[in-house]
């Protein structure tokens, strides 16, 4: 059996486990309130947000609905991968898998390959799920390159969350470490990262909150690159020409990328000095 | 009655039956060390660690065949030995080398693929079924589905294989730890701590599947504390203590070595003048009560036992004793019990009185 195989295997058979186990079914209510039930919502003709604004291509609308993506689905990740290592280490299974012969970077590929499906294949259905919805509220289909990269950056976002969980995984001792630190992170980026802009504007004597002013905007933007909702948002916003806070689509693809490496690069280094 | 003639097999004087060792060495560990990192954190490096305890210059031949068994006490480093057998800790120093293949000697990169490692208590849980939970594993190794059968109807799961984990017995998930130890049809099993929450019936029918595989050729390494499990079983041991081989060997050798060869207990029932066919000089231990008398010599038994019949005693039984971990522990480092059980607590590293090493780090 050829190495590849190997790891599309083991990856399957995590994926099979998580997506029969009781924590999907619980989450699901969740996904499908935050997917489909965001783009319902921001599909609403009379729909007005704050500003008077209101969306009108279907682009639009997924992007206000990536909220759902924001709050939902990375929670979700982060659910579903917070136990990947520790709980097989208080178990002691971690041993029995590290004496197998497959290489450890092989079975940290596994092991995030397993995790990040078993996310992303309802993420995915819902998202799909959510395009039907624009369409039938909207009647207004998004352009091809539009769902593709709408799918593409949701899949990212939703990825990398899944690696600080499982990185967590594999530092933490007990479960409730690993579930405090993968929990920790995303709230960080999900909730206080508002904050950490803001104090970095006022110490660079930029008008906070000031919508209009450039230089805010301009912060603002380059500071989302050193946040995983910033970039995903970031990389949304290349398919709306109307948006523009000064950093460029290759930034953000650049961003996500780097998002993506390090992280990957962080686990299988972990993995390769894990101690059960 | 002079001239009866007391005969012992060299089976029963021995003790430890042996099994079929063909003592031909396979793998070799010389000098091997793994320390375990412990945290040292200073003002200007919280991060920083330190070499603390572990295994230090070990030097170990494993045989094809043969049964080691691998004694100390708790913290003398057994588990972290087993788990650089097994490839889940690196040798940070010092050189494995195999000739499972060849007939040369070979350094081993990953001793993985040669090894099946059984940990102390892996706690099987779960909704996944044994055979799922063994398939999972057998895809990292590339286990047929047919061994994979096989290993379950080894091991006595065949009739659980679709039970969720969940709903085995403690004994029925040591077995299944075992079947996960043999995925890969192993030239070495490491066992830890195996006899660990099985019943007698248990322990005996796990004891003959070792047996079984030594027959085969397969070498295993059994770690316990559990002097007396063993017995029976091994055809060597090894005496670990704070992560130093003590010694290492066919059992009566060690024995012969530490000075713990030839020890018998007699038995009889009545009153018995015991000074009359055994001399005190001989006499380890004794004790007589109105049921009968019992004692402890370390002489050849032939002898005391002619003398107990010349003197016309009711001998009921006699049998070798074996030293326990504390004699053996105490006679390989020349410390007594209370200083032993001391230096258990301790994280300090000395040198052993058969090994000479130092703190290098």
């Amino acid at each position: 059996m050829s190495d590849r195989k190997r790891i599309v295997n083991v990856a399957a058979r995590i994926r099979k486990e998580r997506l029969s186990g009781i924590r999907l079914k619980i989450m699901l209510p969740i996904l499908l309130l935050f997917l489909p039930g965001m783009a319902w919502g921001f599909s609403d003709p009379n729909i007005v947000l704050p500003g008077g604004h209101q969306p009108d291509t279907a682009m639009e609308v997924l992007f206000y609905a990536s909220l759902g993506v924001v709050f939902g689905a990375t929670m979700c990740a982060v659910l579903m991968a917070f136990d990947g290592v520790s709980k097989d280490r208080a178990s002691g299974m971690l041993e029995v898998r590290l004496a197998q012969p497959m290489p450890r970077q092989h079975q940290a590929t596994a092991l995030i390959l397993g995790h990040a499906q078993s996310i992303l294949l309802p993420v995915y259905a819902l998202l799909f799920a959510s395009v039907l919805v624009v369409r039938f509220r909207m009647g207004e289909w998004p352009g091809v390159t539009e769902v593709v990269v709408y799918a593409l950056s949701t899949g990212l976002v939703v990825f990398w969350y899944t690696l600080f969980a499982l990185l967590a995984s594999t530092s933490a001792r007990e479960q409730g470490t690993a579930i405090a630190f993968g929990i920790g992170v995303w709230f960080f980026f999900t909730f206080l990262w508002a904050l950490v802009t803001t104090m970095v504007a006022y110490a660079s004597g930029v008008a906070v909150g000031e919508a209009n002013d450039p230089a805010w905007v301009a912060l603002e933007g380059m500071l989302d690159l050193l946040s995983p909702n910033g970039v995903y948002h970031h990389l949304l916003e290349t398919q709306l020409p109307s948006v523009d806070r000064g950093v460029a689509a290759w930034q953000s693809w650049l961003a996500a990328l780097l998002w993506t490496v390090l992280p990957w690069w962080a686990l299988h280094r972990r993995m390769e000095r894990l101690v059960p | 009655m002079s001239n009866i003639e007391v005969r012992l097999s060299p089976r029963l004087m021995r003790g430890f039956p042996l099994g079929q060792c063909m003592a031909e060495a396979v793998l070799s560990f010389r000098s091997v060390q793994h320390r375990h990192a412990l945290p040292a954190p200073t003002l200007f490096k919280p991060w920083a660690k330190r070499a603390g305890p572990g295994i230090v210059g070990l030097s170990l031949d494993l045989y094809e065949g043969c049964v080691l068994g691998l004694i100390g006490p708790n913290g003398a480093g057994k588990t972290t030995l087993l788990r650089m057998m097994a490839g889940v800790l690196p040798v940070q120093k010092g050189k494995v080398e195999s000739r499972f293949d060849t007939d040369v000697w070979q350094p081993v990169d990953d001793l993985r693929q040669w090894v099946g490692h059984m940990p102390e208590q892996v706690r099987w849980q779960g909704r996944t079924t044994v055979h799922e939970a063994l398939s999972q594993l057998g895809e990292m190794r590339g286990t047929s589905e047919t061994k994979i059968e096989r290993l379950l109807a080894l091991v006595g799961l065949r009739s659980r294989r679709d039970d969720a984990l969940d709903n085995l017995s403690q004994g029925m998930r040591q077995r299944l730890s075992i079947a996960a130890a043999l995925l890969g049809s192993p030239k070495v099993l490491l066992l830890d701590e195996p006899f660990n929450g099985l019943d007698p019936v248990a322990a005996e029918a796990f004891a003959a599947l070792v047996r079984t595989l030594a027959s085969k050729g397969v070498s295993v390494v059994i770690s316990s504390h559990m002097v007396a499990q063993l017995e029976g079983l091994i055809d060597r041991i090894g005496l670990l203590h704070r992560g130093q081989l003590l010694d290492e060997g066919p059992l009566e050798d060690v024995e012969r070595r530490l000075g713990l060869e030839g020890r018998y207990t007699i038995t009889g029932e009545g009153a018995a003048d015991i000074s009359s066919f055994a001399p005190d000089e001989d006499v380890l231990e004794r004790h007589q009560d109105d049921d009968g008398w019992s004692l402890t010599v370390k002489r050849d038994p032939k002898s005391v036992l002619s003398a107990a019949v010349d003197a016309d005693v009711n001998i009921t039984s006699w049998a070798p004793v074996r030293p326990n971990l504390v004699e053996w522990l105490c006679a390989a480092t020349g410390m007594s019990v209370d200083d032993i059980s001391l230096e258990v607590a301790s994280s300090a590293m000395l040198p052993m009185r058969t090994v000479e090493v130092g703190e290098d780090e």
